[in-house]
C-alpha cells in the first residue's frame, strides 16, 4: 500500500535494493511504476539507491526508494545530502529486529531514534508511522505532500509486521492527501534565480532542476543562498537555520494524532505503527473491563506533535508508552513533555506486545 | 596564464584557482572548459558533478553551468540518477559530466562500474593524481608500486588499479587515457561528452604539493612510466535510457489482481486465530492466502502473516490467520483456535515458538498422524494427512475439512478459490477432504 499511495503521489521515480521486510515495495514498484511511464531501478547497493533518487529529485522528479535498518545504514550520508541541498526524497523504511543484520522477518520498532537522529547537525527530519495497510497509502501521500512543499526528505517509519502482513484492505475508503509540487522559480516574481534563496527563514526556496532555465548550484558542504561554498558568514548560518526553520513553522500542520477520548480516564496509552493497533485492542478490552483509559495513536512522530500529545494527557494520571524496542526510545523523546505526569514504558524486544501487557500498566 | 583562467563562456571571470602552484588540477579545468567551449553546448544543458577532493571544488569555478557538488566518491551515481531522470523521463537534454579525483573513484568504484555497465549517458573525467591530496596525500588504490606518500614512506608495495581496463570489463563504450598536459587533452573531453552513453577519460596528473617532493616524479617519468595503451571501448551499443524507453516503459506487463469482491457470507462472531505448520514447499503458505482471500470473499476481515527460515525453500513454513467479522487490530496469536500441523518440519516450529503452549483446552490440533507424540492442552486428532493428501495438498485439504466441520467462512467462497486457483486439478482437494472428515474432532 505503500507504492500504491506513492504512485497515487505522483511518484515518478524508485530507485531500491531488496531487503526483508520492505521488498514488497521495492517489488510493486518495479512492476508498476514502468507501466505508468515511472522509472523504477534495481540499484546495486543501497548507497547507490538513495543516490539515483536524489539525483533524479534534483531533475526535478518525485522519487521514493525503501529499505530497512541494515540498508537504511548506508543510506545515511546521502539522506544528509538531501536535506543540506533541499532537495525533496521519501523513504519508507520497514523496520526489522536489529542491531546489524539483525532478525529479517522479525519485527522491530526500534530504530526511532536511530532514523530521526540520523544527521550531523541535529536536523529535524519528518517521520510518519502507519499502522494499517489504509494509513500505508494515507501516510505515503502526506510524506510525498510534506517533502515536496519543504523540500525536504521524508520517512515513512513502517514495521514488519505491518509491512509483511496480507490484510483486507477496502478501497473505496482509501485516504489521501492533496497531490503536491514543489513550488518552482519563474522571473515573473522579478527575482533573480538563487539556489537557496529565502526571505524569512522559514521560507521554502523557489525550486528550478537541473537541466532547466537557471543555473542549479547544489552543494551539500555549507553554503550561502547561492549555493556558494562558505564558511561561518551571518547568510551561511542563516541557512542552516532555515533548515530547521522551515521544518519548525509547519510541526502543527504536520502533527497527526488519532485520540479515542475518555473524558475520565485516569491513563493515556501512547503508541504507534503496530502496536497503536495492539493498543486498540487492549483498550477495547480494558474498557469492557470497567476501565477508564484513552488512547494516542501517533502518527507523525516527527516533528513531535508536543501540543497534541499535552492535551492529550490532560487530566491523566499516568502515560503509558508501548513501543517495541528495549529502552523506550520514544518515551525518552516526549518525556520531558509531562513534568508532573507518571510516565511508563511498555516494550519488548523481537516479540509482538500483547493487549495484556498493555493491560497490565493500566491504572 | 596557468593560475587564472582565461575568458570563456562556461567559466567565472577572474576565477582564482584553489589548487596549489602547478597542480595538474589547473590543467583538467582549462581543458574541461575548452571542451564545452569546443562543443557550444547552452550552459543550461550542462550538469557538472563533482565530489570531495581537490579537484571537487571545481564546481566553484564554473559560473554557467549547473553543478551538483556532492558526498566523497559518490558522484557517479548522483550523476547516474539525474540522467536516468533527464534521459527517460525528460527530454534527454542535460550533458551529465562528472568530475572525480583517484580518491573518489575508489571510494565509489562501484558506482562507475554501475555506470559503465549500464551504460548511461554520463561521462566521467577521472583526475589521478595517484594519492587523496585533500586530506594529506595518502596513497590511493591508483598510486603505483614504490610511489612514496606519507603512508607509503618506504614505497607503496600494493599495485595500482588499472580504471581503464576496469571500464572495459564493464562494457564502457569509451575509454581514453590522456596527461594533464596532452595538447589535445581539450579535444578528447570534447569527444567523451559527446559521446553517446557511457564514457571515462583518465587524465594522469602531478600533485605537486605530495607527489613531486617525495618521489622523483616529473611529466616526463608520468609520460613514460604511467602512460599505457589500453584506451578504446568496447563496440558502441544502446544506452541505458533508450533501451528502458524501449523495452520497459509502459510495457504493460499483467500485474496480479489481488481484488476480491465480498460475494458470500459468514454467520461467524469474534475472530478466530489459525495457525498452519509444515515444511516450505508444501504450499502451507499458499494454502493460508487463499483461505484468507476466500475470508475476505466471505465479508469478513482477515489477516495472514508468514514466517520461514532465511533460506525460502527449505526448512518450516508457518503461517498466522486471523478472520473476523470486526475489524482486527492485535495482529499476533496469543490464544490459537486452531492449530493444523502437517510434517516434522512444522512440528519442530511450533514447539518452539511457543504456540502449542499457548493453546487451551477448545484449541482445535490437526496432525500429521506419523508426528511424534506432543503434550498440548488442545484437542488433538491425528489424520492420515500426508498419506492421503500427500504433503503438497495435506495444509489446504486440513483447513479445508476443518472449515467444512466449523463454517467459520464460506465454505462456497473457499471452493471458489480453490478450484479456481487448481482448475481442473481442484478434484484432489474433493476428494481430500471427504476422506479426512471422519477424523476429525471438535
Ligand atoms: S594538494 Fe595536490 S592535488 Fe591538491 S591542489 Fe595541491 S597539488 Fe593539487
Ligand atoms: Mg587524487
Amino acid at each position: 500500500m505503500i507504492a500504491e499511495g506513492a504512485l497515487h503521489a505522483g511518484c515518478q521515480f524508485f530507485a531500491g535494493y531488496p531487503i526483508t521486510p520492505a521488498s514488497g515495495v521495492y517489488k510493486a514498484m518495479i512492476e508498476q511504476l514502468p507501466q505508468r511511464n515511472g522509472v523504477a531501478i534495481s540499484a546495486p547497493d543501497e548507497i547507490s539507491a538513495l543516490a539515483y533518487c536524489v539525483g533524479a529529485s534534483g531533475r526535478g522528479i518525485k522519487a521514493m526508494t525503501a529499505s530497512s535498518g541494515p540498508g537504511w545504514s548506508l543510506m545515511i550520508e546521502t539522506v544528509q545530502y538531501a536535506l543540506m541541498t533541499e532537495l525533496p526524497v521519501v523513504i519508507a523504511l520497514v523496520q526489522r529486529l536489529g542491531p546489524s543484520t539483525g532478525g529479517a522477518t522479525q519485527n522491530g520498532q526500534a530504530d526511532i531514534l536511530f532514523t530521526e537522529f540520523c544527521t550531523s547537525g541535529g536536523y529535524t527530519i519528518p517521520m510518519f508511522a502507519p499502522s494499517t495497510p489504509q494509513e500505508c497509502y494515507e501516510v505515503t501521500t502526506i510524506a510525498f505532500k510534506w517533502a515536496e512543499l519543504l523540500r525536504t526528505p521524508v520517512i515513512i517509519l513502517s514495521d514488519k509486521e505491518v509491512g509483511m502482513m496480507s490484510e483486507d484492505v477496502d478501497f473505496i475508503k482509501l485516504v489521501s492527501a492533496p497531490v503536491s509540487y514543489r513550488k518552482e522559480f519563474s522571473t515573473k516574481n522579478g527575482t533573480e534565480h538563487h539556489t537557496y534563496d529565502f526571505q524569512n527563514l522559514e521560507d521554502v526556496p523557489l525550486f528550478s532542476p537541473v537541466g532547466g532555465d537557471y543555473k542549479v548550484t547544489m552543494t551539500g558542504s555549507a553554503h550561502d543562498k547561492k549555493g556558494t561554498l562558505q564558511k561561518n558568514s551571518r547568510e551561511t548560518i542563516d541557512v542552516l537555520l532555515h533548515l530547521q526553520a522551515k521544518i519548525d513553522a509547519h510541526a502543527e500542520e504536520m502533527s497527526i494524532i488519532r485520540i479515542d477520548n475518555e473524558e475520565q480516564a485516569n491513563t493515556l496509552v501512547v503508541s504507534f505503527g503496530i502496536t497503536a493497533r495492539t493498543a486498540r485492542e487492549a483498550i477495547r478490552r480494558a474498557r469492557l473491563a470497567g476501565k477508564k483509559v484513552r488512547n494516542a495513536n501517533v502518527i507523525s512522530l516527527f516533528p513531535v506533535p508536543g501540543t497534541a500529545l499535552q492535551a492529550a494527557a490532560a487530566g491523566v494520571k499516568r502515560i503509558v508508552v508501548a513501543e517495541e524496542n528495549l529502552t523506550g526510545q520514544y518515551r525518552s523523546v516526549i518525556r520531558s513533555l509531562f513534568p508532573d505526569q507518571e510516565i511508563v514504558g511498555v516494550n519488548a524486544v523481537g516479540t509482538l506486545i500483547t493487549p495484556k501487557n498493555i493491560m497490565d500498566a493500566l491504572l | 596564464m596557468e593560475e587564472t583562467l582565461q575568458h570563456h563562456t562556461y567559466t567565472k571571470d577572474n576565477a582564482v584557482f584553489p589548487f596549489c602552484k602547478g597542480c595538474g588540477h589547473h590543467h583538467y579545468v582549462n581543458h574541461l572548459d575548452e571542451a564545452l567551449f569546443a562543443l557550444n553546448i547552452d550552459p543550461k544543458n550542462v550538469c557538472i558533478v563533482s565530489d570531495i577532493g581537490c579537484i571537487g571544488i571545481l564546481d566553484s569555478l564554473f559560473a554557467t553551468p549547473h553543478t551538483f557538488h556532492t558526498t566523497h566518491g559518490r558522484s557517479t551515481a548522483f550523476a547516474t540518477g539525474i540522467e536516468l531522470a533527464d534521459g527517460i523521463l525528460r527530454n534527454s537534454k542535460l550533458k551529465t559530466i562528472v568530475v572525480i579525483g583517484d580518491g573518489g573513484a575508489t571510494i565509489g568504484l562501484l558506482h562507475l562500474v554501475n555506470a559503465a555497465l549500464m551504460n548511461v549517458d554520463v561521462t566521467v573525467i577521472l583526475a589521478n593524481n595517484f594519492l587523496y591530496g585533500m586530506t594529506g596525500g595518502q596513497h590511493s588504490q591508483f598510486s603505483p608500486l614504490e610511489f612514496v606518500t606519507p603512508t607509503t614512506p618506504a614505497g607503496n608495495i600494493v599495485p595500482p588499479i588499472d580504471i581503464c581496463s576496469i571500464m572495459k570489463s564493464c562494457g564502457a563504450t569509451y575509454i581514453k587515457q590522456a596527461v594533464a598536459t596532452d595538447k589535445n587533452l581539450g579535444s578528447i573531453i570534447a569527444d567523451a561528452v559527446n559521446h553517446p552513453g557511457f564514457a571515462m577519460v583518465e587524465v594522469l596528473e602531478l600533485c605537486t604539493e605530495w607527489a613531486v617532493p617525495f618521489n622523483k616524479f616529473d611529466g616526463k617519468t608520468m609520460n613514460e612510466k604511467l602512460r599505457h595503451s589500453n584506451d578504446g571501448g568496447v563496440p558502441q551499443r544502446k544506452d541505458f535510457a533508450t533501451l528502458y524507453k524501449e523495452k520497459v516503459l509502459g510495457n504493460l506487463k499483467k500485474t496480479i489482481d489481488d481484488t476480491v469482491t465480498p460475494a458470500y457470507t459468514s454467520a461467524l462472531n469474534g475472530s478466530r486465530r489459525i495457525v498452519l505448520a509444515g515444511t516450505a514447499g508444501e504450499k502451507v503458505q499458499l494454502a493460508s492466502f487463499l483461505y484468507m482471500k476466500s475470508a475476505i470473499a466471505s465479508g469478513l476481515h482477515a489477516t495472514q502473516k508468514n514466517d520461514n527460515p532465511v533460506t525460502q525453500g527449505s526448512g518450516f513454513s508457518l503461517s498466522e490467520l486471523c478472520v473476523s467479522n470486526d475489524e482486527i487490530l492485535f495482529t499476533g496469536i496469543d490464544q490459537p483456535d486452531a492449530v493444523i500441523i502437517a510434517s516434522a518440519d512444522g512440528l519442530k516450529e511450533v514447539l518452539a515458538n511457543g504456540t502449542l503452549s499457548r493453546c487451551v483446552a477448545e484449541t482445535i490440533i490437526i496432525a500429521d498422524q506419523t508426528l511424534p507424540e506432543f503434550e498440548c492442552a488442545g484437542k488433538i486428532s491425528r489424520l492420515p494427512l500426508r498419506a492421503l493428501c500427500t504433503g503438497s495438498r495435506a495444509a489446504l485439504s486440513a483447513l479445508a475439512a476443518l472449515n467444512v466441520v466449523k463454517g467459520w467462512i464460506s465454505q462456497d467462497a473457499l471452493w471458489e478459490m480453490i478450484d479456481g486457483k487448481f482448475k481442473d486439478k481442484s478434484g484432489s482437494f474433493h476428494r481430500d477432504i471427504e476422506a479426512l472428515m471422519p477424523f476429525i474432532k471438535t
